[in-house]
């Protein structure tokens, strides 16, 4: 037998391979507490009322989904062992697992489905209302299948079916009584991994083992204890004495991520935001002069310095945006770099060149004309990034005047009032575009009042007969195409300035792992995630 | 007995407090000039330390310390000299009015003094600069309206056991007017007091001024001290710098002012130092 160099060294990695998928499984033994920071203290724990951060971080833990989601935003079978979408797309069928129980020990059957989606998601949620307007009807034929009737095809729906965002909560506990003000609210009963323990206020929340759990063996953890720690020093503190073993969503300041990256005890992640890709945006008004001139637009986008503003305000935490969509649906196919670009070395010559051929000449003290800028009142890095536009505009000869205002002012004067030059916010693309790409960029969402929709005012009938075409479009390229030119329009036209796409620092004890596993981070029930 | 001017110049205290308030002048006067540079400006890498490029090395954007320092300094002083000689001005009015007045007009203006005392200083200038929008002009409002109430009481205090003197009696026989009395004999025979807790009142105003930069409700396009420390708060442990130099500052210059006015105190009871 003649083996070749070749052979040999395949044959051995896939030795290696066995070898380490074995181990793997061996090293998940049972056990352990994870002491999580969650920040802030969450104001309760109904993740079916609201999407605030710290509710659905633990939350997610107690609540199962129909689906889960892998880091590429993959839909994973959960409470739905199987599920299909009719070929027109108007009807989704989920068959759901057999012998799966809440936690009080009822089983859990297609009416609490139908219950979660029609009385709660539908009607409760922040974001269901939206998710799952075209949802007309939820009929259960039999106790574990579950038939979702659309008025018309949805395809975006299928990725909102985590625990997180649409937790399948008991119709025995909480469809008694006023569901906005339910007395388990803060004591929530659901069939996840982990079972609600108690909550001492100002303190820490503690979730035990569901010992009954469907996924055979797990959870891996005995317990998880959600900490609050008011003050950031001492959260990064914890984090290296290994009080807390896991931290996420900005609980830890950029720099001291940084810092704690270099730890040998700790790993510092940046995955487990697919779900959510906030990114991070010069908002412009465009119903105002100059900024109603594209070629302004343009030159201040030149006048950003993308990498710049990622290193020094960020930390490195970032990558430089191309417009309104995130990077991470490339794994879906949606998203396209080929688009005008502002990220170049002589950004500053290119925007003052522009400025003069559009007519915008320097006075006395060369001011072309002057901004206001609203600072985004969401904490240090934003009034830095305030500071930073007020110098780069300063550059290109706009005169920028800061203005700081409380998060309460600043939205309505963003949002409801209209009465801002410029700003600076982040918006989340969430998991898919349809839900966090068309709210910032369509003439539907051009509505004062309701905050994070469309803030730059900007939009154009192209662009909305794309985005209207791609809700809706089933064929996944025909939707990729439909995106692609709306990319390249937005890109040009620039009524927002996308500057980076935020990656939040996630500190992981190394005693832990398999802790982020899904492109819903934090916010994923944390099942699989084991003590070594 | 030495004069007042021996006596407050002589004490080497008040002397070291006037030679760092001296150096803090000159640095705000001709800020322009021995930094000149927008203090909001990018001029390097950040985080470089002091070094002979940049005195005092740069923030966490690549601005100046010094740049910050020299036009800092300037909108601390004038926010809060401007806002305690607004304090004071509107305390010494209230205080006047009151006690030489006495009865119903005394008893109403006491009640309103004690209306503002009664109301923690510091949150209430938080609030005030929360409504008003931060801006040099509500930080100088917010920190006028928390600092007047102990001037009105002094000045109050003063005028009362002034005006059963027998020189201002004298001068109502004489047939002087309200407003002449109070402002050629009362007034004057007030003024000691006023100035040292006047000057006082200084140091309280810019520490209140910092505190406010601080949290983050300082004058948004205006470098100052107290803006400094806050931004650089969270970087203490990897560049001390952002937060020490700024913070020795604003340290420095209202413990000059307390000893400047202690001394001013001292010289002007002369009775009271020689105990």
């Amino acid at each position: 037998m003649k083996l070749t160099r070749r052979a040999l060294a395949g044959l051995a990695g896939a030795v290696l391979a066995t070898m380490s998928l074995g181990q793997s499984a061996l090293a998940q033994k049972q056990g352990g507490t994870l002491v999580m920071v969650v920040q802030p203290e969450p104001p309760t724990l109904a993740s079916y009322l609201s999407t605030s951060g710290p509710i659905g971080m633990v939350a997610a833990k107690v609540f199962d989904g129909l689906l889960e989601y892998d880091l590429d935003l993959k839909p994973l079978p959960s409470l739905a062992e199987s599920w299909e979408v009719a070929p027109d797309g108007m009807q989704i069928t989920f068959n759901l697992r057999q012998g799966v129980t809440f936690h009080d020990g009822k089983p859990l059957t297609a009416a609490d489905v139908q219950f979660s989606i029609m009385n709660v998601a539908k009607v409760t949620h922040p974001r269901g209302p939206n998710t799952f307007a075209a949802v007309t009807a939820v009929e259960t034929p039999n106790d574990h299948t579950v038939v979702l009737k659309l008025s018309e095809a949805a395809p975006y729906m299928m990725m909102a079916f985590s625990g997180y965002e649409t937790p399948i909560i008991p119709k025995h506990v909480y469809g008694t009584g006023d569901l906005r003000a339910h007395p388990n609210a803060n004591q929530p009963i659901g069939s996840g991994p982990f079972k609600f323990v108690e909550w001492k206020k100002g303190q820490y929340i503690r979730l035990d083992r569901n010992p009954s759990y469907w996924k055979k063996g797990q959870p891996y953890l005995d317990r998880i204890v959600a900490r609050f720690i008011a003050d950031p020093s001492t959260r990064t503190a914890a984090l290296e004495k290994g009080e807390a073993h896991f931290a996420a969503m900005g609980a830890v300041p950029f720099n001291d991520a940084k810092k704690l990256a270099e730890n040998s005890g700790l790993t510092v992640t940046t995955r487990g935001h697919e779900m959510f890709s906030p990114l991070a945006e010069l908002l412009l008004n465009t119903t105002r002069k100059p900024l109603d001139d594209k070629r302004v637009r343009q030159a201040i986008a030149y006048a950003m310095d993308r990498q710049f503003i990622i290193d020094n305000i960020w930390f490195g935490y970032g990558k430089p945006a191309t417009g309104p969509m995130s990077s991470n649906f490339a794994p879906s196919g949606l998203y396209t770099a080929d688009v005008q670009t502002y990220e170049v070395a002589d950004g500053v010559d290119r925007a003052n060149k522009i400025l003069d051929e559009a007519g915008y000449a320097k006075n006395a003290e060369g001011v072309r004309f002057e901004l206001m800028h609203d600072s985004l009142p969401y904490g240090q890095e934003w009034t830095r990034f305030g500071e930073y536009v007020q110098q780069a505009l300063g550059k290109i000869g706009i005169k920028v005047t800061i203005r700081q205002e409380d998060v309460a002012r600043w939205l309505k004067r963003t949002y409801h009032d209209h009465d801002f030059d410029t700003t600076a916010n982040y918006l989340y693309n969430l998991a898919d575009p349809v839900i966090g790409v068309h709210r910032a960029v369509h003439s539907k969402t051009i509505k004062p009042g309701t905050v994070f929709t469309n803030g730059s005012y900007w939009s154009s009938p192209r662009t909305d007969e794309l985005l209207d075409k791609a809700k809706i479009e089933p064929d996944a390229t025909k939707r990729a195409g439909y995106y692609a030119e709306v990319l390249k329009i937005v890109a040009e036209e620039i009524p927002i300035i996308w500057i980076h796409e935020m990656n939040f620092p996630t500190v992981v004890n190394n005693k832990f792992a398999d802790v982020i596993v899904s492109a819903l981070g934090v916010y994923s029930s944390f099942d699989r995630a084991y003590m070594k | 007995m030495k004069s007042f001017w021996a006596r407050f110049l002589g004490n080497p205290r008040v002397l070291a407090g006037i030679a760092w308030l001296l150096v803090v002048a000159v640095v705000a006067v001709f800020a322009p000039l021995l930094a000149p540079v927008d203090p909001f400006e990018i001029v390097d890498k950040p985080f470089l330390v002091p070094s002979g490029d940049h005195l005092f090395g740069t923030d966490s954007l690549g601005r100046s310390i010094w740049a910050g320092l020299a036009h800092g300094a300037r909108t601390t002083l004038i926010i809060a000299i401007v806002a305690t000689l607004s304090a004071v001005a509107f305390g010494a009015v209230v205080g006047a009015l009151a006690g030489y007045h006495g009865g119903l007009v005394d008893d109403a203006l006491m009640r309103i003094t004690e209306f503002f005392q009664t109301i923690p200083s510091f949150i209430f200038a938080i609030v005030l600069v929360a409504i008003l929008a931060p801006s040099a002009t509500s930080l100088v409002v917010a920190i006028a309206v928390v600092s007047w109430p102990p001037i009105a009481r002094v000045v109050r205090g003063e005028v009362l056991s002034v005006k059963s003197r027998e020189f201002v009696q004298a001068a109502v026989i004489a047939g002087q007017g309200d407003t002449a009395i109070l402002l050629r004999q009362v007034i004057p025979n007030t003024l000691s007091p006023l100035i040292v807790t006047g000057s006082l009142l200084v140091a309280t105003a810019i520490l209140t001024e910092s505190a406010l930069s601080f949290l983050g409700l300082g004058a948004p396009n205006l470098m100052s001290w107290g803006f400094m420390v806050g931004a650089g708060r969270s970087f203490l442990r990897d560049a001390w710098w952002l937060v020490t130099i700024p913070g020795v500052a604003i340290l420095l210059t209202v413990l000059a002012i307390n000893l400047v006015g202690e001394g001013l105190n001292d010289a002007l009871n002369p009775r009271l130092a020689d105990v």
